[in-house]
């Protein structure tokens, strides 16, 4: 069979997420340990929402926690975020 | 349903999970607490260093020289990619003043056995490229390595689990119980176990557990803010710090009432590139409770200052930010060993941001303690009774 990938950016498979689970991550945090998955570009904004699927066979999904949001909000060239300050 | 361990370990960090696993190497039945996660502290919100240049001359060196010896294993050891990889470290140095206080810190730590040395700047550049031209040298070390901290908890736990040990996640210490002075069972929000020994590795949260025997110690949530850049070609030699790094960790006092956002934020370039290309811009020294949000000004003033000390980072792309709580105590030190009164009650907590760097040695300090009453070096500098006085005084005003 195909390999299937969840997270794109870090090519990070779906039988790589089902092993995070199996060896305990209950969180989308737990399997960005693990795996990397969400560690990319976008920031887990594709495969967040199938790791949430995935965990909520485990998991009651009410109590899956969205991952904790940081600046910056998307890709930005540190020299711009720099020289914005100096202006 | 009551369960029974020969040991407790509280806390699934660097210290915890290692502690775990020295101990099963020894034979011992552990079994390891941690309210959330592996890594969801302060192990998975830290720069990925195993720097020794950072050391303060004395047992801090020494023990960190030690434990960088283990890691040299560790990966084969474990049978876990740990991603460790000795890449040398360097610490740049901006002018004069600062080239003072490193030549006097480099010359202590080789006394005491480090391979270190200062570099002019145009030996420096050699080392590590894009370096601004202000710059007037650095110190390069070749035993300062990397290591992914988040692999290191998990190698630990997993080789502790196959060693026998029962690894408890989502499980938090709600009580101790005592019984004439000593301890008899940890009470969890899954239930009791029954132990005679507990180690308290919870890192910010050791304070907490401490209040469940009547104990009080003075580690302090101190955070630290760090900024992600996307993948890139090798671009940081290894660990790269400034000296200024060295005076916000040794110097609290001076930091906290600056006027200048960069000395009161306690901003210290660190600079590491993960494996797989991301560049860990750090960092900064904030005594904030436990608030483990960033902000805007700490991120700004990081990159600011990482920008002038090595310009060729403007042209990279941030893409994540995060901050993590360092457990700070007021020497610098951390709480390892037994303490006064509660008999079986074991502290391994107050790394500050040396947790990476002293994990495997912790783990060994701890098993060596329980099972054979000693250690292979003097370790009375880091006893938790140093600060018995602090804990009575607290209350006494």
């Amino acid at each position: 069979m195909k390999e299937e990938y969840i997270c794109r950016c870090e090519e990070i498979t779906r039988e790589e997420i089902e092993r995070a689970i199996a060896e305990g991550a209950t969180t989308i945090s737990g399997i960005k340990k693990r795996t990397r998955a969400g560690m990319g570009l976008c920031q887990g904004r594709t495969c967040r929402r199938l790791i949430t699927q995935m965990l909520s066979k485990v998991k009651d999904p009410a109590e899956i926690t969205p991952p904790t949001s940081r600046p910056p909000v998307r890709a930005i060239k540190i020299g711009e975020i720099v020289e914005g300050e100096e202006d | 349903m009551k369960k029974t361990a020969e040991i407790v370990v509280i806390g699934g960090g660097v210290i915890g999970t290692s502690i775990a696993y020295f101990l099963s190497k020894k034979g011992k039945k552990v079994v390891l607490v941690e309210k959330d996660d592996l890594a969801s502290g302060s192990s998975g919100a830290c720069d990925i260093d195993i720097i020794l240049q950072s050391k303060n001359p004395g047992i801090h060196l020494k023990l960190a020289m030690e434990s960088a010896e283990i890691y040299k294993n560790l990966t084969e050891e474990l049978d876990f990619d740990i991603e460790y990889e000795n890449t040398g470290g360097m610490i740049l140095i901006e002018d004069e003043d600062q080239l003072q206080v490193m030549r006097e810190f480099v010359k202590k730590q080789k006394a005491i056995g480090l391979q270190v040395d200062l570099l002019d700047f145009k030996e420096a550049s050699k080392l590590q490229k894009g370096l601004a031209p202000h710059l007037v040298g650095a110190t390069y070390s070749p035993q300062d390595a990397h290591v992914n901290p988040m692999s290191v908890c998990m190698g630990f736990a997993m080789a502790a689990a196959k060693l026998g040990a029962e690894i408890c996640l989502d499980t938090a210490v709600v009580d101790i119980k005592t019984s004439k002075g000593a301890v008899k069972s940890v009470v969890t929000n899954r239930g009791e176990i029954e132990t005679a020994t507990v180690i308290n590795a919870a890192g910010v949260y050791a304070p907490e557990i401490c209040a469940m025997v009547g104990m009080s110690v003075p580690i302090k949530p101190r955070r630290g803010q760090i900024i992600v850049t996307e993948p890139v070609p090798k671009l940081i030699m290894g660990d790269v710090l400034c000296a200024k790094y060295i005076v916000a960790k040794y110097n609290p006092g001076i930091v906290e009432c600056s006027d200048d956002p960069e000395t009161r934020l306690g901003v210290g370039l660190s600079l590491s590139q993960t494996r797989n290309g991301n560049i860990l811009i750090g960092g900064c020294r904030e005594f904030v409770g436990y608030n483990r949000s960033t902000t805007h000004e700490a991120l700004t003033t990081i990159l600011k200052h990482a920008t002038r000390l090595v310009p060729a980072l403007k042209e990279i792309h941030a893409i994540r930010s995060f901050a993590g709580l360092r457990p700070y105590t007021p020497d610098g030190l951390p709480l390892l060993g037994p303490v006064n009164g509660i008999e079986g009650f074991i502290m391994a907590a107050g790394h500050e941001g040396d947790g990476i760097a002293l994990s495997p040695i912790t783990g060994r300090i701890i098993s060596d303690l329980i099972t054979d009453g000693k250690t292979f070096a003097d370790i009375s500098s880091l006893s938790p009774k140093r600060f018995d006085a602090w804990g009575e005084n607290r209350f006494a005003s």
